[in-house]
């Protein structure tokens, strides 16, 4: 498992670690009952205080992604695969979706300023029509 | 999971008191009434300009000088006369380790390990493997990052309680400045030892401290737990509609920088409401994030 922290970012360093965690399991990097690296492991090889790693696996604790079984370690909880699986499913959606534009002769910076645009576009429809309800 | 600040260690007498310690050197006041104390078990980590005063302040706590005004406590011992129980439970590695460059490293280890009777000797020879060092070759020859990963050994092999490193990373490549970083994680993680440890490399700091104290021109500015200096401390960004000449008058900020239309406010964020100190100036919020330590210690050393 590769998670590089940046300490000059501003962002406190266990705030990056959960970020990081969250996504290696959405991505199933990490997967379902996995058991995460010790506190002293995960510290010694990040380079971080101890005590940073405690506190991001009791932010993940505290969100429901992992439990902490005493004397046994921390694992994945079972209940965040649907999410995993979920992102799985949507995966060849978006290939095909990216193959067609690609086929249009687009390139990487298009599809990605399209794809925005489309969130963004969607984002204010959903304000304004809050705003009128 | 292990908690290693139980409540009975955090009610504990601590490692190391310091109270309104102060030093002059002639005309200079290098430490001004400065009251500190490091718990067991942390890495509190000591951060300021060059002549700031942190080693001035480590001196002490070495027992190498006398407080002139105030008290130092370490283990509960005054270090100035219990030397020798103090410092047989010190490492310390400095900025330019004095070793003695005619020695062989060999002869420097076995030389070192007379003074502490708990050396560990696999664990010696186990760092020496890991860092490439050549028993045979002399103190003199070795590169400066050697040299300092040789000081280190010799300050983390006998298994200090405590173990102190004024500004050890000073012109180290980025891979002996790990090497130093992952002795301070393996000291703590050994039940119960402490690190104190001095930088001016902020983000070293911010990685592996616990507890943070600055120091500027002798006085402590700030000394609080790094978790709680970070919880307190916004960067926000602020544009105007109209330039300003002058920095904007921001109530309760630590300080206010920038040019034209666009100003930096570093503040309390647990104090100020950001949207209404932005609203009631006039000016939207371009940028509202955690401030980095690097940017805390500059905005406080500039308040006077």
């Amino acid at each position: 498992m590769t998670l590089r922290l940046n300490a000059s970012s501003g962002t406190p360093l266990y705030l990056q670690l959960v970020e990081r965690l969250k996504h290696s399991i959405a991505t199933g990097a990490i997967r379902a009952g996995e058991q995460l690296p010790s506190v002293r492991k995960m510290a010694e090889d990040l380079v971080i205080n101890p005590n940073t790693v405690v506190r991001a696996y009791r932010d993940l604790e505290s969100d429901g992604i992992v439990e902490l079984r005493h004397g046994s370690g921390v694992f994945v909880r079972e209940s965040v695969s649907a999410r995993a699986d979920l992102m799985k499913k949507a995966e060849p959606v978006i290939r095909s979706a990216v193959d067609r534009l690609e086929a249009l002769d687009l390139d990487e910076d298009d599809i990605r300023r399209l794809m925005e645009n489309e969130l963004a576009l969607r984002r204010t429809a959903r304000q304004t029509r809050k705003r009128r309800a | 999971m292990r908690e290693r600040h139980g409540a009975d260690e955090a009610s504990a007498e601590p490692l190391v008191s310091v109270a309104s310690l102060s030093r002059t050197f002639g005309s200079k006041k290098a430490l001004d009434d400065v009251t500190l104390a490091v718990s067991r078990g942390c890495v509190f980590g000591l951060v300021g300009e060059n002549g700031a005063g942190k080693s001035t302040l480590i001196k002490h706590l070495l027992g190498l000088w006398r407080a002139e005004r105030g008290e130092v406590r370490v283990f509960g011992l005054d270090p100035v006369l219990e030397p020798t129980t103090v410092l047989g439970r010190i490492g310390y590695l400095s900025e330019q380790p004095d070793l003695p460059g005619w020695m062989r490293v060999d002869e420097l280890l076995r030389y070192t390990r007379a003074f502490y009777p708990r050396w560990d000797t696999a664990y010696a020879t186990q760092l020496l493997e890991q860092f490439g060092l050549d028993l045979d070759a002399r103190v003199k020859t070795l590169s400066k990052g050697q040299r300092a990963r040789l000081g280190l050994i010799a300050a983390e092999a006998h298994r200090p309680d405590l173990l102190i490193l004024d500004e050890p990373s000073s012109g180290l490549d980025p891979i002996v400045r790990r090497d130093i970083l992952e002795a301070i994680i393996r000291t703590i993680t050994d039940e119960g030892r402490t690190v104190i440890f001095s930088s001016h490399l902020l983000d070293e700091v911010e990685r592996v401290s616990d507890h943070v104290a600055m120091l500027h021109q002798g006085t402590l500015k700030l000394c609080a737990p790094l978790d709680d200096i970070k919880a307190q401390h916004r960067r926000i960004v602020l544009r105007f509609t109209v330039p300003h000449a002058d920095p904007p008058n921001v109530p309760g900020a630590i300080r206010v920088e920038g040019a034209g239309r666009e100003w930096t406010v570093i503040c309390d964020g647990s104090r100020i409401h950001v949207p209404a100190m932005a609203q009631s100036l006039g000016a939207s919020i371009v940028d509202d994030c955690a401030a980095s330590l690097d940017e805390i210690f500059v905005a406080h050393a500039a308040v006077n």
